[in-house]
């Protein structure tokens, strides 16, 4: 039976990291999602918290409105809108005075937010909604062999009490995924490091240390490529590794994938049909589907 | 007819502040039944005591009701009261208009109404109490003490030394517990096994002491004064009576060193035949039927060589578990605690470098017979490390774990911080990562004082990970006294894991019938006043089975539970309250339900008669017979259901 999820793309993915549209919207169907396109969905809300919280809470309740009035759980792909959205459901679940006010507004556009549906992030999708065995059963070019350095990113992880996808110190999913492909995940001490995007408007210098240090220890530690599951960590990761590498002094070469590009390639999807094309960092030193 | 007197106590103002208690005594006169009503300060005091008895005999009262506090607090009091002014003590009924009327309401109107509704259902109540007797029942002068640990011990000694014979159970091979474990104790840096194996001995040679060790305690019957306590003995397949302790089937096993130590927190080996540790009490042997080639396989090579080197012939592995059988007036638990599985703080890495040890694991490496004979050394590459860093309250503190203090967390890193420095020299860097330094007892704050002119780094704040690098442990500390972001490297970091309760205390708690607090540690019946009392009569509890606490601390509640144990022990007789279940023999059936549902084994059926009785020595009255009956015939002495529905048709 097709699992049915409304995509909430967010505002990163359709503006610049188009791979991850694409691999997604390629690899999913194969293990049997359905996904639906909303018209009407805004930005998650997350950039403004520190200036307005209460229109934060808005724009994330409002999105799940839209959903709910479809009937469907969301997807949402981005680890920061997937925060921004759990975070709503938490705070309007204790706080029934907030929900009013919210409701009240949104009924100008006959929405209503109750809060029935549940919000879900590109790893427990694939982990606990598909599972390991099913993934398994499409793996026709297992990527055999390949040392794989999983980055998690904090939002999924953090913080805990409110329901991440994942263990907050020490999350298993994404290489329990990778071992389900035929990859060897490696187990790293910087594993769990930020991406440095949360800095990179204010203070880029630090945010690309951040980058840098974390890439520079997985190329010394002879690891093929790092897989993220979040446009922001990927836009550092993939995008800026040259600038990176630059404010680290160090000459930095690490094929960035996303988790959907992996998985596509292990399906034995093409590079073109997954946007290989479109990531930044040198992807094609990983002789992948060949024997190594 | 009854003549019921009412007696309203103010509490201080801690009734009189939130009910109005002169409108109630005036409203209480007014009740059916009820010819005299009275209104007092402290009605539990002398004067208040005396007003009653004056009343009761002023007015020739049959029927008393007490409008107070919980009848946990006084009712027993009241009820000695009642009797010395000549109305039978059971015909006494508490209304508490404290816990469940003053103290959990504001508006005093509405609180003054409610104890009224009260006092009216009270009175209800009293006009079909009836009169009943206590009987008696012979107290076996013996013991059970269960866990041989520092607790376990004292206690088993000083009612030995009472003059009482006392059976100890413990289920390791050895009796000592953790303290054994332990190189030196703070703050006095007593050595551990030089203050507690003159114990051990003398628990040993104690004529009134009969030491159970590797065993277990299987059932418990009975009550108060006559216990019977089936205990399994797990077979050490060497006969104790001849074992002289030599050592020679430990050293000619097979699989000597080839066994994790227990004992020493898996940092040593040992073999199949093996003692735990060399001032094991008794020192017997025990070969490890988990282990050993024969028992597990059935071939040891030709023949087992333990048996062969064995001169005294105790080697024998027929033995069986045995089920033995005791009959005890009151019991001890001292069950010990177990230590947090520091994985489940994942971030600080015991998982993922041999460097990361425990606090009790470097007691082990500290001890002079230990695994490395006293020096200490990495476990990763057996050198000397340069740095070592303390991790304080790890689980402890900590809503994700456990929330409470281990309360020992901080002096043990400060006692071994001592040491270290002793051993290694004042130049080997120390730090120490704390959330708040509790160094309470007697004499600790003066050692903390010590301890910080040895140059140790002090970080206040709770690192956030321990990495391991290619060239030792590196740990992020955010330092909350100087708000500043700290980078420690080191060689070895020691874990101080939080204190947690047995991993099987749920069960053992319902084998005995005790209550849980919300910890999971054994609740006592009063944390201020009954300290060392459970809610079973009869059994009492010591030591960190209870909660987390020092040795010192633990000492101290054993030879508490002790006396208050000698106090049931000492009586010839016990009284036995009369507030228990009976059987309307008209009405019973036989059906036998209430004999499964009895968590004390007080009802059986009469095969003759073919109705259910009750042993009123076992029966607690905790009330599950009369819930179960389906044909109503299980009464409650003075909680008949025609009592209750009066009492509940009033306050309606």
């Amino acid at each position: 039976m097709k699992k049915k999820y409304a995509l909430f793309p967010g505002c990163l993915m359709p503006t610049e990291q188009y791979a991850y549209e694409v691999s997604l919207r390629a690899t999913l169907p194969i293990v049997g999602v359905e996904l639906v396109d909303l018209e009407g969905f805004s930005c998650c809300g997350e950039p403004m918290k520190s200036v307005n919280q209460f229109l934060t809470l808005y724009l994330s309740a409002r999105n799940l409105a839209i959903a709910e009035k479809h009937h469907l759980d969301v997807y949402a792909p981005c680890a920061m809108c997937h925060l921004a959205l759990t975070e709503c459901r938490n705070v309007l679940e204790k706080n029934t005075a907030m929900k009013e006010r919210i409701n009240t507004l949104l009924s100008s556009e006959g929405l209503t937010y109750t809060g029935t549906q549940r919000v879900v992030h590109t790893v427990d999708l694939l982990y606990d909604d598909i599972g390991i065995e099913k993934i398994k059963e499409h793996v026709k070019k297992p990527l055999k062999g390949v040392k794989i350095a999983a980055h998690y990113g904090c939002h999924i992880l953090r913080p805990s009490e409110i329901g991440r996808p994942d263990d907050s110190e020490n999350p298993q999913k994404i290489e329990t995924i990778l071992k389900a492909l035929g990859a060897e995940p490696i187990l790293y001490p910087q594993r769990l490091d930020c991406c440095g995007a949360p800095l990179l408007a204010n203070l880029p210098d630090s945010a690309l240390t951040k980058t840098g240090q974390k890439l520079q220890a997985i190329q010394e530690v002879g690891i093929q490529a790092l897989v993220d599951v979040c446009p922001w960590c990927h836009k550092m990761f993939d995008g800026r590794q040259i600038k990176a590498g630059e404010i680290v002094a160090a000459k930095l070469e690490v094929p960035v994938f996303y988790l959907t590009q992996l998985l596509g390639l292990a399906f034995g999807l093409s590079a073109e049909k997954l946007g290989l094309d479109l990531n930044l960092s040198p992807v094609e030193k990983l002789k992948l589907g060949e024997e190594t | 007819m009854r003549r019921i007197g009412v007696f309203v106590c103010h509490c201080g103002i801690n009734i009189a502040q939130t009910v109005d208690v002169e409108a109630l005594t005036e409203y209480a006169g007014h009740l059916n039944g009820v010819v005299v009503a009275k209104h007092y300060k402290y009605m539990c005091s002398d004067v208040g005591a005396t007003l009653i008895k004056d009343t009761i005999k002023e007015f020739k009262l049959n029927g008393v009701v007490i409008a107070a506090c919980s009848p946990r607090m006084h009712e027993h009091t009241f009820r000695r009261v009642a009797s010395d002014g000549g109305v039978n003590p059971y015909q006494v009924e508490i209304s508490n208009i404290r816990e469940q009327c003053s103290w959990a309401h504001t508006d005093k109107a509405k609180a003054t109404e409610k104890a009224k509704s009260l006092v009216r259902s009270a009175v209800a109540k009293a006009h079909s109490l009836e009169p009943l007797k206590t009987s008696t029942l012979k107290v076996i002068p013996e013991a059970l003490v269960i866990g041989g640990g520092i607790a376990g011990i004292q206690s088993a000694l000083d009612l030995a030394n009472d003059g009482f014979k006392v059976h100890l159970v413990e289920r390791e091979p050895s009796i000592g517990g953790h303290m054994a474990q332990l190189d030196k104790t703070f703050p006095t840096l007593d050595c551990s096994s030089c203050i507690l194996t003159p114990k051990m001995m003398e628990v040993a040679n104690h004529d009134n002491i009969e030491l159970l060790s590797y065993a277990e305690v299987a059932s418990i019957e009975g009550s108060i004064g006559n216990y019977t306590v089936k205990i399994r003995k797990k077979p050490r397949y060497v006969d104790v009576e001849k074992c002289t302790g030599c050592g020679d089937c430990a050293s000619n096993c097979r699989l000597k060193d080839r066994i994790t130590s227990e004992f020493n927190q898996g940092m040593g080996k040992r073999g199949a035949a093996y003692m735990p540790f060399p001032q094991a009490v008794p020192l017997k042997y025990v070969i490890d039927d988990k282990k050993c080639l024969f028992l597990t396989k059935g071939k040891c090579g030709d023949e087992p060589l333990c048996k062969k080197a064995c001169a005294q012939g105790a080697i024998n592995f027929d033995q069986k578990e045995e089920l033995v059988e005791r009959k005890v007036g009151a019991i001890v638990v001292a069950t010990g605690y177990d230590l947090l599985d520091p994985t489940a703080v994942y971030e600080y890495g015991y998982d993922n470098s041999p460097d990361v040890i425990t606090t009790l694991e470097m007691e082990r490496l500290i001890s002079s017979s230990g695994p490395t004979k006293g020096e200490i050394l990495r476990p990763s590459n057996q050198q000397k490390p340069k740095s070592i860093t303390f991790i304080l309250c790890v689980g402890s503190r900590d809503e994700t774990q456990c929330t409470w203090c281990c309360r020992i967390g901080c002096m043990t890193a400060l006692k071994q911080v001592y040491l270290l420095k002793e051993k290694l020299g004042e130049d080997i860097e120390i730090n120490v990562c704390y959330n708040d330094l509790r160094s309470f007892g007697k004499g600790y704050e003066e050692f903390y004082r010590k301890v910080r002119g040895l140059h140790t780094n002090m970080f206040r704040g709770r690192p956030s990970e321990v990495r391991p690098m290619n060239d030792g442990l590196k740990i992020d500390i955010y330092d909350t006294t100087t708000s500043k972001l700290f980078e420690i490297k080191t060689d070895l970091v020691i874990l101080v894991p939080a204190m947690m309760p047995r991993i099987d205390a749920t069960e053992f708690a319902r084998l005995l019938h005790l209550t849980l607090s919300g910890d999971g540690f054994f609740l006592e019946a009063h944390p201020k006043l009954r300290p060392v009392d459970t809610f079973v009569n009869g059994i009492f509890i010591a030591g960190c089975c209870q909660g987390p606490k020092d040795i010192q601390d633990t000492v101290s509640q054993a030879s508490a539970a002790a006396s208050r144990a000698a106090t049931i022990l000492s009586l010839d007789e016990l009284e036995i309250d009369p507030l228990i279940a009976m059987v309307d023999e008209e009405a019973c059936t036989g059906c036998g339900i209430c004999v499964e549902v009895c968590p004390y084994e007080a009802r059986t059926i009469n095969e003759r008669k073919r109705i259910a009785e009750v042993n009123e020595a076992l029966c607690a009255g905790c009330g599950g017979c009369i819930a179960a009956c389906p044909s109503n015939a299980s009464i409650h002495k003075n909680f008949t259901k025609k009592q209750l529905l009066d009492m509940v048709d009033d306050i309606m």
